[in-house]
């Protein structure tokens, strides 16, 4: 009689036991997928209400900070103290919008550990530390200010960088946003009209817009002709009015229509400092598309750029293609035609000739600090690509500094420090040329003197409209930004 | 365990609903509240009035039982007390007259003994049944019928003099009342029923005259299906009446013959009925209609899920998401905020209780005693397992309460009943 009875109470006790496996399958197993679905509101809280660590300029200036919410009392509410100046570096963390820039590549470093899966769990019982981490930035709010201040509302871009480190010291893009906008309640219709805004002010045009280079892209192309010894900055070059193109009916004009020099010849150093078309259009036909195609490749076009954020890749032709094609290597040549570019990789290009033809992996991040302020993790630099030979970045390094003192560079010059840079006007159809600037400094810098390199594109001429070139329009950009890291003052 | 360890557990479930409510006001910025020592008062109150009947009624009894049941109690007071406050209020004075109609129950037996149910088990059955079908009552009578959520379980009175609507849920209390005549009525049967000497191939059949009872529970099973679309109520009711015909005649012949059955209801069912249909559908892939049937299941599942091993903790979490969160799916609220830890710990205090309840059942002598005891246990087992494997997406969701911690006054009231009946069982045994 107790038979039947003994058995039904183990079937029924047993009953509990398959109810513990399915809450530990629930809970442990699958409880991460519920708790991820985005069907799960909990998520939005989850997303913007865990605790995340601070991140800081290179200066300790506070860029995103975790306040607790009044409630509940769990969570937290991130803000972005600066708002739009590191809009597109720092990013953001929306339910809506998604994540981006720091906020999402380093979400595992500023995530608190401080939550109940199984990793937490035994994180906590080993004694980790679950207390958030934070970020510094190599990023320098003073210079970042007066980069964004000197773009102004112009639409454009402007990075800075360490050519020795590859440290990026100021990235600013125009126009940008107030992050904090897509964080809070009512997030919907402002990243709505963020989203539909014709100008793209989500959009990090520092990293993630392509231009043709123009002229700036000569310093590519005369590093190709250095470094095969095809060349020198004395080399003589025909001076016509305009350069035919074999195979072709276009020309290569200059930018005013007239001779570089005297009409009859002209020396490589000074078309680079006037920037004329002509000459740099014949160099790339006779160091030739393959040639060229390399060098290209050798910057970093058509390359992966390693960066903390995603970095749009630069193109230019293929070599095979441009070797049997004259014409359009000599368009190339001068910037123009196929070749397009961030202005992330012309800042590299700049840092290369300062750092020995060595191109240093970019990045944003200095270290990774804890809670009480010690550094868990530095960011080790590495050389990312070898550019050119360090005579080549020399003599280029020289015949930039021409530029700067008495070329077409001239509005970036800096009191009392050698500037070397380039400017360019690229030619787009149906708009006015965009602006840019690449440059750097000290040249030939004293035994452990800092030194920058920087790159400022102004869409369509900015304030300048049709008449802008790139002296007048990113030159004056980059000479304040110059000023403000030397310590000059430009008054 | 001794009477006086039983009464040092029943203060620490007092005390743990009391920092339960503690902790849930300091989620909310509060400080110490007049709540923390309301809640405190009113455990000790509850299960010390119950526990004073025990030492005085039913001295020799369990004292495994009121531990357990005060420490779900307490819990799921918690956790009620987190989601709704003014519930709180409510289910406090349940708890109170609970523990009043647990004493109750062990001052009327005190003389009699459970002998007496026997004595009286037709007349018990008249008023199971009759309150079964309570609900059913015109909605424009003085006690009427309601329907809530689509099932008709409730009942309410008008009380004119206090100007106030009391309803409860007859169910809880009928299947108390019904299991007191089961067991009654098999301790009688047993033996005529437990004889098979016909074979159909491989299986042993009774005669057919013994069929009768089986298939008379599974027509009101399923006239409580159709009438008062009650899945959990049915279900509940059948399966305990399968249990029990097991437990008194040893023949698995019954509960193969109960599953078919079981199994051929519910396909019907599933055929016939919208609701069960969707209910069946929602189970089987709840994603699928999120939007409608599978909501609430969804929703469990993300609480619990989002609980993960140690919970958000007392107050953190989002039972407001959850449909009925303070009923039927307190389970997934208490797993969402105190984690798997807490989900293991409900389900461990279940297999006691379980299985204490059976050990009073293998103790007992007498037939109707083993079967009451053995069935009651049934009744709070089936119960719990019955919704929480559709908590847990093991079962579809079937809407039934979870003993001893659900929000709600019939089914404390009910469950205090059970405990005190197991109780005075537990206590003729031992004298």
């Amino acid at each position: 009689m107790n038979r039947s009875v003994r058995r039904a109470a183990y079937v029924l006790i047993a009953g509990f036991f398959v109810l513990v496996l399915a809450a530990t399958w629930t809970q442990a197993v699958a409880g991460p997928d519920y708790r991820d679905d985005p069907r799960n509101p909990r998520l939005a809280a989850w997303i913007t209400g865990r605790e995340r660590g601070p991140i800081v300029t290179a200066d300790d200036v506070l860029v995103a900070v975790s306040t607790p919410a009044e409630t509940p009392a769990n969570l937290f509410v991130r803000s972005y103290p600066e708002g739009g100046l590191y809009a597109h570096t720092v990013g953001y963390t929306s339910v809506l919008f998604g994540s981006t820039g720091i906020e999402d590549v380093r979400a595992s470093d500023l995530l608190s550990d401080r939550d109940s899966t199984i990793s937490g769990v035994l994180n906590a019982l080993l004694g980790g530390d679950p207390r958030p981490r934070g970020v510094r930035l190599t990023l320098d709010h003073d210079l970042q200010t007066i980069a964004a201040d000197a773009l102004g509302d112009q639409r454009g871009a402007v990075v800075a960088l360490d050519p020795a480190t590859g440290a990026v010291l100021a990235m600013v893009t125009s126009p940008t946003f107030d992050p904090n906008t897509l964080v809070g309640p009512g997030a919907g219709p402002t990243g709505e009209a963020l989203v539909s805004d014709p100008a793209e002010p989500l959009r990090n045009r520092a990293t993630d817009e392509s231009y043709p280079p123009g002229s700036v892209f000569k310093v590519i192309t005369s590093a190709s002709g250095l470094d095969l010894g095809l060349v020198s900055p004395s080399s003589e070059f025909p001076d016509p009015v305009a350069l035919e193109l074999p195979g072709s009916s276009a020309t290569i004009e200059n930018f005013d229509g007239d001779v570089c020099n005297d009409g009859r010849s002209v020396t490589l150093e000074m078309a680079f400092v006037r920037s004329c078309n002509t000459v740099f259009g014949q160099l790339g036909m006779d160091v030739g598309g393959f040639d060229l195609a390399e060098t290209a490749e050798r910057f970093g076009f058509n390359e992966n750029v390693p960066f903390d954020l995603p970095v749009l890749t630069s193109l230019f032709p293929p070599g095979q293609e441009l070797a049997t094609d004259p014409a359009a290597t000599a368009q190339n040549a001068i910037g123009q035609r196929d070749v397009q570019t961030t202005p992330l990789l012309m800042a590299l290009t700049a840092a290369a000739v300062a750092n020995d033809g060595n191109v240093m992996a970019p990045y944003l991040v200095s270290d990774v600090f804890n809670s009480e302020g010690t550094v868990e993790s530095s960011t080790q630099t590495r050389v990312w690509r070898r550019a050119m030979s360090p005579v080549t970045a020399s003599v280029l390094g020289e015949m930039m500094e021409q530029v700067v003192s008495s070329g077409t560079g001239r509005r970036a010059a800096v009191p009392g420090v050698r500037i070397g840079g380039k400017t360019g006007t690229a030619e787009v159809t149906g708009q006015a040329p965009h602006a840019w600037f690449i440059g750097f400094g000290p040249v030939e810098p004293e035994p452990g003197e800092r030194s920058i390199a920087l790159a400022v594109v102004v869409e369509s001429g900015g304030d300048f409209g049709e008449s802008a070139t790139g002296g007048s329009v990113a030159a004056p950009i980059a000479q304040q930004v110059l000023a403000e890291f030397f310590g000059v003052s430009l008054d | 365990m001794s009477r006086t360890t039983e009464a040092a557990l029943l203060v620490a479930a007092a005390l743990l609903a009391a920092v339960g409510v503690a902790i849930t006001e300091f989620t909310r910025g509060n400080w110490l509240d007049a709540q923390v020592a309301i809640t405190f008062i009113v455990f000790l109150v509850s299960f010390g009035g119950f526990y004073a009947a025990v030492r005085i009624w039913a001295p020799g009894a369990s004292s495994l039982l009121l531990p357990t049941a005060a420490f779900l109690a307490a819990i799921g007071f918690v956790e009620i007390y987190r989601i709704d406050g003014d519930l709180a209020a409510i289910q406090r004075w349940s708890l109170i007259v609970a523990g009043a109609v647990g004493a109750g129950t062990l001052w009327l037996l005190r003389r009699s003994g459970v002998a007496i149910l026997n004595r009286y088990r037709y007349v018990l059955l008249a008023i199971g049944v009759a309150l079964l079908l309570l609900p059913l009552l015109p909605e424009t009578w003085p006690i009427q019928g309601a329907t809530v959520n689509g099932s008709r379980l409730w009942v309410r009175i008008e009380v004119p003099v206090l100007d106030r609507v009391l309803s409860f849920q007859p169910g809880e209390i009928a299947k108390v009342l019904i299991t007191i005549f089961l067991a009654s009525y098999l301790a009688e049967r047993a033996d005529a029923m437990a004889t098979v000497d016909r074979r159909i191939g491989p299986l042993k059949v009774p005669e057919p005259r013994n069929l009768g009872p089986i298939l008379v529970a599974a027509a009101i099973a399923f006239l409580i299906l159709i009438y008062q679309r009650d899945l959990g109520a049915s279900l509940l009711l059948f399966a305990l009446f399968v249990t029990m015909l097991y437990m008194a005649t040893a023949r698995s012949f019954y509960v193969v013959t109960g599953a078919v059955l079981a199994i051929g209801g519910g396909v019907a069912a599933y055929l016939s009925f919208g609701h069960v249909a969707r209910r069946i559908e929602a189970w089987i892939d709840p994603f699928a209609v999120y939007e409608d049937a599978g909501y609430q299941t969804v929703q469990g599942l993300f609480a619990m899920g989002s609980g993960s091993l140690t919970g958000s903790g007392i107050g953190l979490g989002r039972p407001d998401l959850i449909p009925a969160a303070a009923t039927d799916f307190i389970f997934a609220a208490v797993a969402e905020e105190l984690g798997l830890a807490g989900s293991i710990a409900v389900l461990a205090a279940y297999a006691l209780f379980v299985a204490a309840g059976f050990g009073i059942a293998l103790r007992s002598k007498d037939r109707f005693r083993k079967y009451l005891a053995g069935g009651l246990t049934a009744v709070i087992a089936l119960q719990a397992l019955i919704i929480l494997a559709g908590v847990l997406r093991l079962f579809p969701i079937t809407g039934l309460t979870l003993p001893f911690m659900s929000y709600g006054g019939s089914s404390l009231v009910a469950n205090a009943i059970i405990v005190a009946l197991l109780l005075r069982v537990s206590h003729e045994e031992r004298t």
